[in-house]
């Protein structure tokens, strides 16, 4: 035991042991005391800054695990089909809040800058560890917010890596990043929040106009861009990359069939919906599916890139194909495949809270019209409470699947 | 709890980087490079304008209104940010005509005129008021002298050091 106690301060002494100084006369530019005069900085400033920071990446980083996870459940977890509208809520949130972090990062970057030219650079093997660590959080948060508006806005080519696997594991290092900085900065930052609330110092007023500035920016931003999910807003949303109202039948397509390259197969007059069962199948022509009891859901198009837009579908209940190859609907999962020949979204797996749910339709219709080649005609799947690109558009087969 | 907090981190960093090395959809060196690509941009091109924006206010405009400025220069900064990748509209897809659908360069234009105004007529209005008596808050007249020296005398400005005051 105090063999152990005697180790671990011999550690801690060699971790904050002084490392030889650099020569002055490296000293320069930035580097010079005194260069960065701002009296607009300080660790209030930082810290405050922080305390928003981190709310808005703990909203990101849950709002985006969900997605996850709803995307690629692991064993054992559930997910509802209702509430109808929690997906695109999660959704919608994660990109408000992701936007709003924009100015809340510069604002915070510029509030600690002068941090990045402390001389001596490196005082021990601890304070090198601290700043890589520094290094890891504000490279992983620039990384998160750049490629998150970059994938918002569609524009890939800057982006060297799959954007949703880059986007998801540098949450993970951001996050991380994120513990270790708020465990190091603590008491540090919890004085300062408490210490300048009891004595407003002179040139305290500018840092509440920065503030109310970078208030003001969030904003402003928040207003122009979340017309894309909230429709009240809409009018609003000069930087919406996509608008509710806009698109085929009133709806945002992600992908179109000439893109997904369904065109002539979609169009084809001897298209069938194969239905898959345990011991038996059956092919459904579109007269035949239009000959089943039509049922009408309103339901939202939610994308993970945050735009959403509810559109009034019609057609089968999911429930009734399921039991039509003699599989009792309330216990099976269902396999549905698009007549896409490739990509990450051409099956989507329907767990059994949505197969049961009187909601989740074979739709082939949308508004009152038969469904747009965009919207996956002849037939696609749309259920409540589910990511867009599990929504298979120009379904070909279901296959049910009893559970256990 | 602080040791548990870094401890918690640390093992967050290991599990992303392991998940990131594992994932065949990652590639590692592609991250890498982002990663690094957008730290140097930050810290070197966006931090350097900023301070030269920073600079420019602090010589151009006077004290009392430097805070209005300030703050609009953040509104413009972030919705630019935003708004530039749409208003380049590399995103739009041919046959997809309800991505990017609006007319974004316009819209950037409207919003940052918009601001513009909006700052003209708080500085209009600042104005007026300085005239009546001092009002407390953005027209602080203590705000503009504060100076930490330098030590070559103020006479060398570099573009990092855009924020300083006027001296």
């Amino acid at each position: 035991m105090t063999g152990r106690a005697t180790a671990g301060r011999r550690l801690i002494r060699w971790l904050t042991t002084p490392l030889p100084q650099p020569p002055p006369a490296l000293r320069r530019g930035p580097l010079r005391p005194g260069v960065f005069g701002s009296r607009l900085r300080s660790t209030r400033l930082a810290g405050q800054l922080g305390v928003a920071l981190g709310l808005t990446f703990g909203v990101c980083f849950l709002t985006g695990l969900l997605s996850h996870l709803m995307q690629h459940p692991p064993a054992g977890f559930a997910w509802p089909s209702r509430p109808i509208g929690f997906y695109r809520f999660t959704q919608g949130l994660h990109v408000v809040t992701g936007l709003a972090s924009a100015p809340l990062l510069g604002a915070k970057l510029w509030s600690v800058y002068p941090r990045l030219f402390t001389w001596p650079p490196v005082r021990s093997i601890a304070h090198a560890a601290e700043r890589a660590a520094v290094g890891v959080l504000v490279a992983a948060a620039l990384f998160q917010v750049v490629g998150g508006v970059l994938n918002i806005t569609r524009w890939y080519t800057p982006m060297p890596f799959f954007f949703t696997a880059g986007h998801y594991w540098v949450g993970w290092l951001a996050i991380g990043a994120l513990l270790v900085h708020v465990g190091v900065r603590l008491p540090v930052t919890r004085a300062a929040l408490t210490r300048s609330a009891m004595s407003a110092r002179p040139g305290g007023l500018s840092r509440r106009g920065l503030l109310t500035g970078v208030a003001a920016a969030t904003g402003l931003l928040t207003l122009t861009t979340a017309g894309q999910t909230l429709r009240p807003l809409s009018g609003l949303a000069l930087f919406a990359p996509r608008r509710p109202g806009t698109g085929p039948q009133g709806l945002p397509v992600n992908k179109t069939a000439d893109n997904a390259g369904v065109r002539a197969l979609a169009l084809n007059p001897s298209y069938r919906l194969t239905v898959i069962g345990p011991t038996r199948h059956t092919d459904l022509d579109l007269d035949g599916l239009h000959a089943m009891t039509q049922h009408t859901a309103e339901l939202p198009i939610a994308c993970v890139e945050g735009w959403s837009a509810t559109g009034r579908w019609t057609g089968v209940r999911l429930r009734d194909l399921v039991a039509l190859v003699g599989v009792d609907p309330t216990r099976a999962t269902v396999v549905a495949e698009s007549l896409e020949t490739g990509g990450r979204y051409r099956t989507s797996i329907v767990a059994a809270p949505h197969v049961r749910d009187p909601l989740t339709l074979v739709a082939l219709r949308l508004n009152g019209e038969p469904l747009h080649l965009d919207h996956g005609y002849p037939a696609r799947l749309i259920a409540p409470n589910r990511p867009g690109v599990l929504q298979t558009k120009w379904l070909t087969s279901i296959t049910v699947r009893e559970e256990s | 709890m602080r040791i548990v907090l870094v401890i918690a981190g640390v093992a967050l960093i290991v599990y992303a980087a392991a998940g990131a090395v594992t994932d065949p959809d990652v590639a590692v060196g592609g991250v890498l490079l982002f990663l690094a690509g957008v730290l140097a941009v930050h810290d070197i091109v966006w931090m350097a304008t900023v301070l030269a924006v920073g600079a420019a206010i602090t010589r151009l405009v006077a004290a009392r209104h430097q805070t209005v400025a300030r703050a609009t220069a953040i509104s413009a900064a972030t919705i630019t940010f935003v708004a530039f990748p749409l208003v380049l509209g590399f995103g739009r897809s041919p046959g997809n005509p309800s991505v990017l659908p609006l007319p974004y360069g316009r819209n950037l234009a409207l919003v940052l005129l918009g601001i513009a105004a909006v700052t003209v007529l708080i500085g209009w209005r600042g104005g007026r008021e300085k005239l009546k008596g001092p009002a407390p808050g953005i027209n602080d007249p203590r705000r503009g002298s504060a100076q930490e020296g330098t030590p070559d005398g103020g006479r060398r400005r570099h573009s990092w050091a855009g924020c300083q005051r006027r001296r």
